[in-house]
C-alpha cells in the first residue's frame, strides 16, 4: 500500500508519514545519515541520500528528484564560492615564493631570546604565513621542514618542537584568507568579508596564548628550549626584508579593498597573482606548479562536492521544518543560554575527534546554527536584548569563528587530528604518540583561548562591526 | 463566511528574510488559514530553503512547491516576455493602484501565460515592485548629462538606459554595493526604492538620491502551481482569489510603511534631487524610447514584443483609478 | 587484464579533466586580477562577473572522478578501517553501489536541468549568456565520477568473491600517516 504510493510518485510512499509529522521524518533522515556516514559512506553520498530519501517521502519522487537535480549546479555556482579555490591555491604558491624561511629567520631575530624562544619565533612565523595561507595542514607541512630542524638543533625538547608546529599550522583557518571560514559563511549566508575580519583578531590571540605558554613552560623547565643567543639591533634590522613579501602582499590585498579598486572577493585573486609573482621570481619549477594546481583541483573538487552533497540534505531539511523546530526546542530548554552554548562547543569537541573539519561544519550547523541564533533571540534582536549581549550580525560571525576554533582544535587532538600526522610525517624521528604529547600545552591553550573568546566577543567583533559602521 | 473543504498543505518558495515584499504571502496565509478554519495551510518557506532565488520557475515545473515568488531579472530567459517591465521610463510609478491593474492586466495576456505554462504555472498577483531610485556619492546628477562619466551599478533596462546616458555599467553583487560605494569605486546604485536601498544600508554611504527618476522597476509576481491549483476543490480556488486583493492591500501597506520610515531618513541625510516634469521628458525620449525599440527588435523572432509593450502603454493611460 | 586496462582508460580522462581544471583555476585568478587593473585605469570589462562566476563550474565538477580515484572524498573510516575479511568488502561493495546509484540518478536530473536550460534559452541576469554549457558540465563529471564507481564495485566484488586476490580498482583505506604522506608530498621544493 505504501509501496504503491512510491511508484506513482506519491508522498508518504516510504515511511507512511509525509508531511503529516515531517518531524519525525527528519530525524528518520538525521539517523539515516549518521549510520551511513559511520558506516563509512563518503559524506557526499551520505548526505545525498538521506536528502534524497526524505525529499521523496514528503513531495514524491518527480518533485524531489527535479528539485534535487539543480543542486550541485545552482549551490556551486555563486560569485563568493569562486573565491575558495584562490584561497587554497594562494598557500601552495607561497611556498614556493620561498616566504617562509625568511619570516622564520626574521621571528627567530626578534623574539627568540625570550625562554623557549625558537618555539614563540614559530608560533609567530605561522602566525605570519596564515596571512597567505588558506589551510592548516599545509602550513604545519612547511614549518615541520623549516623550524623543526632548528629547534632540534639548538636542543629542544623532541615533543615542544613538534607540538607547536602542528598547532601553529591551525592558526592559518583563522587569519585570514581561511577555506574554512568561507564554508561558514556560505552554509548560514553570512558576509564573507565580515567573516574574514572577524577571523583575524582571535588569531593574533591565539598566536599570544601560545607563546604566552611556552614562555612560561620553558622559565620553569629550561631544558625544554633554551633561549636563543641575543641578535644585535643590526642583525634585527637586517632580517627584516624577509618580511616584507608578506606585508606586501597584505598591503595590495587591503589598500585594493579600500582604496575601492576591488571587492574583497576580487581582492584575494589580486594577492594570490602578487604570490604567484614572487613565486616566479623565486624560480618557482614547471613541475612544482603543476603539482600545485593538480592538488589545488582536486581538493576544491572535494569541497565542492561535500559542500552540495550536504545542502541537498539542507533542501530536505528545509523541506521538513525540522531546524525551525530543533531551535524553538532548544530555546525553550530551561537552561542558562552560556550552559547550552557549553554544550554544544562539547559537541563539536567530541563528534570533531571523529570527522574532519569541513564535513564537522557542514553537517552540524545546518541545524545547529538556527538554534544558536535563536538563542541568542533571532534575527532582529539588538545587542542590548540579548543574553550574548550582541546583535544577530556579531552572533553569527562570533558564532562561526568559534565553531571553527574548535575545528582547528580537532586537528590536534587523538585520534585523528591530521596536523600531528603530518608532523611526525615529515620527522621520521619522531612519533606520532610524542607529537600528540607535545600539543597537550597547545591544546590546553587553545580551550582558554576558546573560553576567553566566548567570554569577550568582542575580540571577534570589534573589527567585522568597524566595518559595518 | 467561512469556508469548508478538506485539509491541505501548500508550500510557498521565497528567499531572503521577511520583507515588504514578501508582506501580501504572509497576508494570504493569514487569511487563508482563518477563512477555512486551519484547514488550507498555506507555509511560507524564508531563505531560498525549498529553491535559490534562480530556481524558482524550476521549482514550480517539478512541482516541488505549490506557490513561489519569482523575479523576472534573476532569468531573463526563462521568462522574456515579463522583461518588458523593466523597460526604463516606461509611464509607471504614479500611482500603486495603477501599476498594479496594469500589472495584472499584462499577465493575462496571451504570450505571458503562455510563458508560465512551459513552467507550469499560472501569475497570481503582482507584487508590485516601486521603481527603482537612485543613491550615490559624489557629484549628484542635476540633470540628463549629469548621470554622463559615471559609474554605476543598474540592471535590465535601467542599466541600458544610464548607457545611453553615458554612464558606465558595473555588474556588482547586491552585497558589495556598499563597500564599493564607500570606496568611490561605484558613484550610484540603483534598487527597489526605499526598502531595498536600505536593506543593503546604501544610504549610510550615499550622499544624494534621486526622488523622481522612476527610470524603470522590474516585476517580481506570486506564481501557482498549476497541477496544484487544479486539485483544489472550486471553493479553495474561488477563495485564494477572493483573497487577492486583501493581499495586495498588505503590500501596498508594507511598501507605504517602508517609505514612511526611510524617507525622512533619507531627506534628512542625503541631498534630494527632484527633476523637472520637461527634464523627465528628456530623459524618457533620449534613455527610454530607444531602449524600448531596442528590445522590440531584439525580440521580433521570438514573440510580438511589440504587443506586451503597448498593453503597458495602453492601459497604464486609460482609466483606471488612482 | 580487464580491469587494469579500464583503470588506464578512466584514467587518462581523469588525469586531463584535473589538469583542465587546475588551469582553469589558475587562469581565473590570473584573469580576475587583470581586470581589476584594467577597470582601475578606466576600462572595465562588462559581463567578466558573470563569467568567472559561470566558470566555477569547471572547476567544481570536472574533477569529482579524480578525487574519487585518489580517495579523496572525505569520510569516516573508523569503523571499515577495522573489519576484517569478506565482511568489510561487502560493506565497502555496498557503499560504492549506493553512491553510483545516487550519481545516476544525480547525473539524469542535473542533465534535464541542463537540457530544460538550453531549450528555454536560460541566461545570466544582465549579459544574458546562456547557463546551459555551465549547466551539462554537472552530469558530465559525474559521467567519469560514475564510471569510476563502477570500476570500484567491480574491485570490492571481485575482493569480495576472491578473497585472497591482491587488491585493485578500489581505494585502499588511508592511515591517518599515509594522509600525510599525501599532504606533505603535496608541498614541493
Ligand atoms: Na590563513
Ligand atoms: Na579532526
Amino acid at each position: 500500500m505504501i509501496f504503491e504510493k512510491l511508484l506513482q510518485g506519491e508522498p508518504s510512499g516510504i515511511f507512511g508519514i509525509g508531511y503529516e509529522d515531517p518531524n519525525t521524518v527528519g530525524i528518520i533522515c538525521i539517523i539515516i545519515i549518521l549510520t551511513l556516514v559511520v558506516c563509512g559512506v563518503r559524506v557526499v553520498f551520505a548526505a545525498s541520500i538521506a536528502g534524497i530519501i526524505g525529499l521523496v517521502e514528503l513531495i514524491g519522487f518527480g518533485p524531489a528528484l527535479g528539485n534535487i537535480g539543480a543542486i550541485p549546479y545552482s549551490k556551486s555556482v555563486t560569485f563568493v564560492l569562486g573565491l575558495l579555490p584562490i584561497f587554497i591555491l594562494i598557500g601552495f604558491l607561497a611556498y614556493q615564493a620561498g616566504i617562509t624561511r625568511q619570516l622564520f629567520e626574521a621571528a627567530k631575530a626578534w623574539v627568540g631570546a625570550v625562554p623557549g624562544g625558537l618555539a614563540v619565533a614559530t608560533v609567530f612565523s605561522a602566525a605570519g604565513f596564515a596571512a597567505v595561507s588558506g589551510a592548516s595542514t599545509a602550513t604545519a607541512a612547511v614549518f615541520s621542514r623549516i623550524a623543526i630542524p632548528e629547534m632540534l638543533k639548538e636542543g629542544y625538547d623532541k615533543k615542544l618542537a613538534a607540538g607547536v608546529v602542528a598547532a601553529g599550522g591551525t592558526l592559518a583557518s583563522l587569519i585570514p584568507p581561511s577555506a574554512i571560514l568561507i564554508i561558514y559563511a556560505i552554509i548560514v549566508e553570512e558576509s564573507i568579508g565580515a567573516l574574514l575580519l572577524a577571523g583575524f583578531l582571535p588569531g593574533i590571540f591565539s598566536a599570544i596564548v601560545y607563546a604566552g605558554i611556552i614562555i612560561l613552560w620553558a622559565k620553569f623547565n629550561p631544558t625544554l628550549g633554551p633561549p636563543s643567543r641575543k641578535y644585535t639591533i643590526n642583525e634585527k634590522l637586517k632580517t627584516l626584508p624577509g618580511v616584507l613579501p608578506i606585508l606586501i602582499v597584505i598591503a595590495v590585498i587591503v589598500s585594493a579593498i579600500y582604496a575601492g579598486w576591488a571587492t574583497p572577493t576580487e581582492a584575494g585573486s589580486l594577492g594570490a597573482f602578487v604570490v604567484l609573482i614572487m613565486a616566479i621570481y623565486n624560480k618557482m619549477k614547471l613541475a612544482s606548479l603543476k603539482i600545485a594546481l593538480i592538488e589545488t583541483a582536486k581538493l576544491v573538487a572535494m569541497i565542492f562536492s561535500i559542500i552540495w552533497g550536504v545542502l541537498i540534505f539542507v533542501r530536505f531539511l528545509g523541506f521538513s521544518g525540522l531546524p525551525e523546530n530543533f531551535a524553538n526546542w532548544i530555546v525553550s530548554l530551561p537552561y542558562d543560554p552560556y550552559i547550552i552554548l557549553l554544550l554544544i562547543l562539547l559537541g563539536y569537541v567530541i563528534l570533531g575527534m571523529f570527522i574532519d573539519a569541513i564535513g564537522l561544519l557542514l553537517l552540524t550547523l545546518p541545524v545547529v546554527y538556527p538554534a544558536v541564533i535563536l538563542l541568542n533571540g533571532g534575527p532582529d534582536v539588538t545587542a542590548d536584548q540579548s543574553p550574548f549581549g550582541m546583535s544577530f550580525n556579531q552572533v553569527s560571525v562570533w558564532f562561526g569563528i568559534i565553531v571553527v576554533k574548535m575545528a582547528e582544535v580537532c586537528l590536534i587532538t587523538p585520534p585523528i587530528g591530521l596536523n600531528c600526522f603530518v608532523v611526525a610525517g615529515v620527522r621520521k624521528d619522531i612519533p606520532v604518540t610524542d607529537v600528540f604529547k607535545g600539543v597537550t600545552l597547545f591544546f590546553i591553550a587553545d580551550i582558554l583561548t576558546i573560553l576567553a573568546l566566548v567570554m569577550f566577543p568582542a575580540i571577534i567583533t570589534w573589527l567585522p562591526d568597524l566595518m559595518r559602521s | 463566511a467561512k469556508t469548508d473543504g478538506p485539509s491541505v498543505f501548500w508550500k510557498f518558495s521565497l528567499w531572503g528574510k521577511r520583507r515588504a515584499f514578501t508582506e501580501g504571502a504572509e497576508m494570504l496565509s493569514k487569511r487563508l488559514a482563518e477563512e477555512t478554519n486551519g484547514k488550507f495551510k498555506l507555509k511560507i518557506f524564508y531563505g531560498g530553503q525549498l529553491a535559490k532565488s534562480r530556481e524558482n520557475w524550476d521549482g514550480i515545473k517539478a512541482n516541488s512547491f505549490e506557490m513561489a515568488g519569482i523575479c523576472n531579472f534573476y532569468h531573463p530567459g526563462k521568462n522574456p516576455g515579463l522583461m518588458a517591465l523593466t523597460l526604463p521610463f516606461l509611464p509607471l510609478g504614479q500611482s500603486f493602484d495603477r501599476d498594479a491593474a496594469v500589472r495584472e492586466k499584462l499577465y493575462q495576456h496571451p504570450i505571458l501565460k503562455a510563458e508560465a505554462e512551459k513552467f507550469n504555472g499560472i501569475y497570481y498577483m503582482t507584487t508590485n515592485l516601486p521603481q527603482y531610485e537612485f543613491l550615490g556619492k559624489g557629484k549628484p546628477p542635476m540633470d540628463l548629462t549629469g548621470f554622463k562619466g559615471m559609474r554605476v551599478r543598474a540592471g535590465g533596462g535601467v542599466g541600458k538606459a544610464m548607457e545611453k546616458l553615458g554612464a558606465t555599467r558595473q555588474t556588482v553583487p547586491a552585497p558589495e554595493v556598499y563597500t564599493l560605494i564607500s570606496r568611490g569605486a561605484v558613484d550610484a546604485a540603483s534598487f527597489p526604492y526605499t526598502y531595498a536601498h536600505v536593506s543593503y544600508k546604501v544610504h549610510e554611504v550615499a550622499e544624494w538620491f534621486t526622488a523622481n527618476l522612476s527610470p524603470g522597476t522590474s516585476d517580481c509576481p506570486y506564481i501557482l502551481n498549476k497541477t496544484a491549483f487544479n486539485k483544489l476543490p472550486k471553493q479553495y480556488q474561488d477563495l485564494l482569489y477572493k483573497l487577492k486583493p486583501e493581499a495586495l492591500a498588505a503590500m501596498k501597506a508594507a511598501y507605504k510603511k517602508a517609505d514612511d520610515k526611510n524617507l525622512p531618513m533619507f531627506k534628512a541625510k542625503l541631498k534630494e534631487i527632484r527633476y523637472s516634469d520637461s527634464q523627465l521628458a528628456d530623459f524618457k525620449k533620449i534613455a527610454g524610447k530607444p531602449v524600448w525599440d531596442e528590445w522590440i527588435n531584439a525580440n521580433k523572432d521570438k514573440f510580438d514584443a511589440q504587443a506586451l509593450l503597448d498593453v503597458i502603454l495602453n492601459y497604464s493611460h486609460s482609466n483606471i483609478k488612482n | 587484464m580487464f580491469l587494469k586496462s579500464l583503470d588506464k582508460f578512466l584514467s587518462y580522462f581523469e588525469d586531463n579533466l584535473i589538469l583542465f581544471s587546475g588551469i582553469s583555476i589558475f587562469i581565473v585568478m590570473i584573469l580576475t586580477s587583470f581586470q581589476i587593473l584594467s577597470r582601475v585605469m578606466g576600462y572595465p570589462w562588462p559581463g567578466y562577473l558573470e563569467i568567472s562566476e559561470l566558470t566555477i563550474s569547471i572547476f567544481a565538477f570536472l574533477g569529482v572522478a579524480y578525487a574519487q580515484k585518489m580517495d579523496s572524498h572525505i569520510r569516516m573510516e573508523l569503523l571499515v578501517a577495522n573489519l576484517k575479511g569478506r565482511i568489510k568488502w561487502l560493506v565497502e561493495l555496498i557503499s560504492s553501489f549506493v553512491s553510483l546509484l545516487i550519481v545516476v540518478i544525480l547525473i539524469y536530473y542535473s542533465l534535464l536541468f541542463a537540457i530544460d536550460a538550453y531549450k528555454i534559452g536560460d541566461s545570466t541576469y544582465d549579459y544574458l549568456y546562456p547557463t546551459w554549457p555551465a549547466k551539462i558540465l554537472v552530469p558530465a563529471g559525474f559521467f567519469f565520477w560514475a564510471l569510476r564507481l563502477l570500476l570500484e564495485i567491480i574491485g570490492y566484488s571481485r575482493m569480495l568473491i576472491f578473497k585472497n586476490e591482491s587488491p585493485f580498482g578500489i581505494p585502499i583505506i588511508k592511515s591517518p600517516e599515509e594522509l600525510a604522506k599525501e599532504e606533505i608530498s603535496s608541498i614541493r621544493d
